[in-house]
């Protein structure tokens, strides 16, 4: 089985060469870490990846969780994991020193969640959630809610998850029926569905707590009415016992991937005992919440990116020892066949690979960097960071997520008959991986959040300061006579997406809402290229000024490597724009017009 | 209690070694290094007496600049300090036992640990030499390991049994796998790693030269598997026959 599921050397490449993560230990917050102690994170997190977490990857889909007696029975490395990840201070990474954690950057908190992930998917998830659903209480919640569970949270005891969809509020949040009716005990009393909740119960740790989004009785309808509780599956008695809290699973999902974690259905206050804790302000559930989801979908970003770091290495491996056919100029059958990798198609699939993996990886850490530098900063640079990782989010959310779907495909297209068997790994990554353009918002949703919203926060503020972000790369990749041309044609490309972005914005008032946002999924894609040829060419110029040096010949394939990948992205990848802009700029409103009869083709 | 972890660091386990052309070592370019693995059961057993019993675990490595990420990666695991001798590029067990001697003689010590053998070089030897240099017993290859009353009490796995022996403290023990599982570096214990102290000092603070007793005279890559033989023949009586005379006069295993 393949063994390489990340690359150490490309993620130093990307932290040191192209990110310059040393460039905030100048601030305060982050001053006490040192780049000799991310080399060790990196190492150590390689180490839990391939020693504990890999091994278990297959296993885990062959035998996922099982419901009986009301728990769900997870794998016993979930409990191995959560443990290491508590003790470790995994789970707590970012948090303050005060609040127990470690103070890291989010650039190097990306590394061990990016490693864990490609690694093992379905593994990394339980810690990932339960640190966001901690930072969440840490930053909204009461004291006593923060004393009662963040401690047991970031120690790896209790589980921590996000629960708001419901069986008729999936995609739509205004819609959530579960209420919360007040007592004057402090507490709430719960009652409802909630569906696809992922983690929500396991044997793996000793407790779930649900950062779960509720109406309180005679709340306004609608997003304005919706309060965030914390709903623990077992809660302290008077004698501080852990007793139900009649949090009740009544099922869980059969997926198609990802099968190592246990997506449940709950219902709440079967026996009216079940007792929530408003966390904030009654009514501002969904704002609170939104910080937990943009966390979460940055991370499903990665998590997309990691999977399809692991397909990658899978489907290079084997591309290296596979033999078959010769090349087209030999003509005689005697001779050995070379290794699949000597064919033009095959490079050019696992290029495509290295190029959506590699690029995503890359976009991803650029908005890690913002998230560092909204943290240090103040006034308007802060403000600035803000905003650009705000407009970009749906972005780091979809294109991982859309684009490791196909590159996943290729992979397992490498492998030929054996990527469809499950002897090879590549048929489980490509069911691991289709889960991320569904959750944490469909790329349907991000979409119209993209284009209906953020392209026009605070007047386009956020897309001006973004398109200074690349205009900023194209200047300086004008500097290298290797660059000209490519900084020419994102310049193109970007001129493109911005006409677009004012062509649809005033199709808006000619046209209104419903033709205006029809076609939003292909404009998120479109922003989505455009977003990572920039990367692409952020690493070139990095590659391109490490060239001029003197370097061992491991190095210079390296770069080498790198500035074909980026050719190949700028060649392969950049161009498809062009269908997308032709597509964008006829709006004829089709799928508006179209009526669902229309559909009808007889029985 | 006083314990050292000697500490070496080797290319990883999984990295592609290449022989340099001029046999005269590995290429180093693009190896990852990692602490050598029956090391870290000895830094791991030394981190449990501690928490078991009080006491400081220091950490002792020979090796290039770049050994102080094995270095910081015990402190990292739990340990207290280190000491870094950085100028004893290829040498033998005897010089490297030579500058782990000195360099502990300086410390109180009650119990040494080195790894059984380092994965790099395999010779096996430094624990021993380091034993005698110091002047204590030794007891090598343990899986098992007991400490009380100023004595150990350890388990060695030999052919077909295992021997339970017993020496007085301080010593020097070698590290097997089966010893303990290696802890992996918290994150706490990697953000204080870097405040611990680590002495670097030169082979000449001990009056250690670097004229080696043994040199590598050359390396070589192991020789490459010779291609396997298929027997033709449609019968499967001449062809077992046939098999059974290339084991016997070619192979000659039989």
């Amino acid at each position: 089985m393949a063994e390489k599921f990340a690359s150490e050397r490309n993620i130093k490449f990307l932290l040191y060469e192209v990110f310059d993560v040393a460039s905030l230990l100048q601030y305060p917050y982050y001053s006490e870490h040192s780049v000799e102690m991310f080399d060790i994170i990196t190492d150590t997190s390689m180490k839990i990846g391939r020693d504990l977490l890999k091994p278990c990857l297959m296993e885990m889909d062959k035998e996922p969780p099982e419901f009986a007696n009301g728990t769900v029975k997870v794998h016993p490395v979930v409990r191995t994991f959560m443990q290491e990840c508590g003790e470790g201070g995994w789970i707590s990474s970012i948090a303050p020193f005060e609040s127990g954690g470690q103070q890291l950057p989010h650039m190097i908190d990306f590394i061990p969640r990016f490693i864990f992930a490609a690694a093992n998917y379905s593994a990394s998830v339980y810690p990932m959630l339960t640190t966001e659903a901690a930072l969440l209480i840490e930053s909204f919640g009461s004291e006593e809610l923060k004393n009662t569970y963040v401690p047991n949270m970031f120690a790896g005891k209790w589980q921590g998850t996000m629960a708001l969809t419901e069986p008729q509020a999936g995609s739509s949040l205004a819609d959530i029926a579960t209420t919360a009716e007040a007592t004057d005990k402090g507490y709430y009393k719960m009652r409802g569905q909630k569906i696809f909740i992922s983690g929500s119960e396991h044997n793996g740790v000793d407790n779930v707590v649900q950062l779960l989004l509720a109406r309180i009785k005679g709340a306004p309808a609608g997003v304005r009415g919706i309060s965030l509780f914390v709903v623990p599956n077992k809660r302290f008695d008077e004698q501080g016992t852990l007793v139900p809290n009649d949090v009740n699973v009544t099922g869980i999902y059969h997926k198609l991937g990802y099968k190592g974690c246990p997506i449940c259905q709950l219902s709440l206050g079967e026996e009216d005992d079940c007792r929530g804790y408003l966390v904030g302000e009654p009514n501002k559930g969904l704002g609170y919440m939104f910080q937990m989801m943009n966390a979460a979908r940055i991370g499903i970003g990665l998590g997309a990116a990691a999977i399809g770091s692991a397909a990658y290495y899978a489907s290079l491996e084997y591309s290296r020892e596979r033999p078959q056919g010769r090349r087209s100029t030999e003509k005689d059958p005697t001779i050995p066949q070379v290794p699949i990798i000597e064919h033009a198609d095959v490079k050019r699939m696992l290029l495509f690979e290295r190029a959506v993996v590699e690029g995503a990886l890359s976009f991803l850490m650029q908005c890690s960097k913002y998230s560092d530098l909204k943290m240090v900063l103040t006034g308007e640079e802060k403000e600035k960071n803000a905003l650009l990782l705000d407009l970009l989010t749906p972005v780091a959310k979809s294109y991982p997520s859309e684009m490791c779907v196909w590159s996943v495909s290729q992979g397992l297209q490498c492998l030929g008959g054996y990527g469809y068997c499950d002897e090879f790994p590549l048929e489980q990554y490509y069911r691991d991986v289709r889960i991320h353009p569904i959750h944490e918002g469909t790329t349907g949703i991000h979409g119209i959040t993209l284009l209906g919203r953020n392209v026009s926060i605070q007047n386009g503020k956020a897309f001006q300061l973004y398109l200074e972000e690349i205009n900023r790369a194209i200047r300086e990749a004008e500097g290298f006579a290797e660059l000209k041309d490519y900084a020419s044609e994102l310049k193109d490309a970007t001129a493109k997406l911005e006409k677009t972005t004012s062509c649809l914005l005033s199709i808006a008032k000619e046209k209104g809402q419903d033709v205006f946002l029809a076609d939003a999924t292909l404009y998120l894609e479109l922003f989505g290229i455009v977003s990572i040829a920039w990367q692409w060419l952020l690493q070139a110029i990095a590659a391109t000024r490490a060239l001029r040096n003197q370097l061992t010949e491991e190095d210079v394939l390296f770069y080498e490597g790198k500035i074909y990948t980026f050719r190949y992205f700028f060649g392969y990848e950049l161009v498809k724009i062009e269908g997308l802009v032709k597509r964008l700029s006829r709006t004829d409103g089709l799928t508006v017009d179209m009526k669902q009869e229309h559909f009808f083709d007889g029985m | 209690m006083n314990l050292i972890a000697c500490v070496k660091q080797v290319p990883d386990t999984e990295a592609q070694i290449k022989v340099k052309a001029d046999g005269s070592g590995i290429e180093e370019a693009g190896i990852k290094w990692v602490m050598n693995p029956y090391d870290e059961f000895g830094v791991e057993e030394a981190l449990r007496l501690k928490e078991k019993a009080g006491g400081t675990v220091t950490v002792v490595s020979v090796g290039p600049a770049r050994a102080m990420e094995t270095i910081r990666t015990a402190l990292a695991m739990g340990a207290e300090k280190g000491v870094h001798i950085t100028d004893l590029d290829n040498a033998d067990a005897f010089a490297t036992a030579s500058a782990l001697a000195a360099a502990i003689k300086e410390i109180p010590f009650d119990l040494v640990f080195c790894g059984q053998r380092a994965i790099d070089d395999d010779s096996a030897q430094v624990g021993s030499i380091l034993a005698e240099l110091l002047g204590v017993p030794q007891v090598t290859i343990v899986t098992k390991l007991e400490v009380a009353d100023n004595k150990i009490k350890a388990v060695k796995p030999i052919e077909g049994a295992q021997l339970l022996i017993e020496a007085s403290m301080p010593c020097v023990v070698t590290a097997q796998k089966g010893l303990n599982e290696p802890r992996y570096a918290s994150l706490p214990g990697i953000m204080k790693a870097k405040k611990k102290p680590v002495d670097v000092k030169k082979a000449a603070d001990y009056g250690i030269s670097a004229d080696f007793k043994a040199n590598v005279a050359k390396m070589m890559p192991p020789p490459s598997r010779p291609p396997g033989k298929i027997i033709q023949g449609d019968d499967p009586a001449v062809k077992a026959a046939e098999l059974v005379k290339l084991l016997r006069e070619e192979a000659k295993v039989i």
